[in-house]
């Protein structure tokens, strides 16, 4: 299964119902698996740069099957993974929460990521976003 | 949120507002599946960051296209002229040739972010001060009179509707 158009734009519109609910303004990015955008709404009032900044939480998100705050345990000196803060090939790594997979049964196919607001509304806006999916999908 | 709209933002083309971003794009997305061309459209506003973005189902080379669509409205709302323009300075049979026509130097202003592909359009309001930028990504040039350019400009027409 891919996520549509029609699919990413029910799941922005409903994530921005969301923020409109908490009285918050943000902007909402949804991938694909590959990590490249289908849909980026910022809504009115927003600053700027959370555009840019929802969609690299989404593409931290769709390229490695987890919430992009989960990133730093990847990082830890504890762990092997330490020294991956260097591969940041493309510049979109990011460790901010706010960026959630969407996932289709154990498959990733694609992410949405939230800026705008702290991070852990951002995270419940993307649930918001998420949970919009399973609605029509089941 | 919920603020009482006064008589100056109701203008329609004042401010690209997120409500006129998306009508914008579904009348170039209108318009480009009717020509069967599936295309990215990026709108942006003055600052040249993203306001909305659609990448129609199916639409070729995605990565670059939608990469693409996004440069291009920012160039454009950056240089406030039409990426066509743009791209005609940096005709090879013109460098040199014309004073001031060393506009090579174009391509890594603007920490390299700036994409000269015809594309881009800037959006104006009622007294032709730039308001953001339109950008597509995705049909190719040679498919007969459907370009990125066309598709950015029923964007742009569908304000005045």
């Amino acid at each position: 299964m891919v996520v549509s158009l029609d699919m990413a734009r029910k799941m922005g519109k409903a994530a921005i119902k969301k923020a409109q609910e908490m009285n918050r303004l943000c902007s909402v990015a949804i991938v694909d698996d590959r990590g490249i955008p289908i849909i980026i709404y910022r809504m009115d009032g927003t600053s700027f740069p959370t555009a840019d900044i929802a969609y690299d939480k989404a593409w931290t998100a769709a390229s490695f099957g987890i919430p992009s705050s989960d990133i730093v345990k990847l990082g830890d000196p504890a762990c092997p993974g330490f020294g991956f803060n260097t591969e940041n090939y493309n510049y979109r790594l990011t460790p901010i929460a706010g960026g959630m997979p969407v996932k289709n049964g154990d498959e990733v196919i694609g992410g949405i990521g939230v800026s705008g607001t702290t991070p852990k509304e951002d995270v419940a806006i993307c649930q918001a976003g998420i949970a919009a999916l399973s609605a029509i999908v089941r | 949120m919920t603020k009482e709209i006064t008589v100056e933002e109701s203008v329609p083309w004042k401010k690209i507002t997120l409500e006129v971003a998306e009508r914008m794009i579904a009348a170039a997305q209108r318009w480009a599946s009717n020509a069967g061309v599936p295309c990215c459209v990026t709108v942006v506003d003055k600052a040249g960051a993203v306001v909305a973005l659609e990448r129609m189902d199916g639409c070729p080379f995605p990565g670059i296209a939608t990469n693409a669509a996004i440069g291009k409205a920012y160039t454009a709302a950056q240089a406030c002229v039409s990426n066509y323009l743009l791209s005609k300075m940096l005709d090879p049979r013109y460098i040199g040739e014309i004073p001031g026509s060393y506009y090579i130097g174009l391509m890594t202003q603007l920490n390299c972010r700036i994409n000269l592909i015809p594309g881009g359009e800037p959006i104006r309001d009622d007294e032709m001060n730039v308001i953001g930028g339109v950008g597509c990504g995705g049909p190719s040039d040679a498919v007969g009179e459907i370009s990125d350019m066309t598709v950015c400009q029923v964007a742009i027409s569908s304000l005045y509707e």
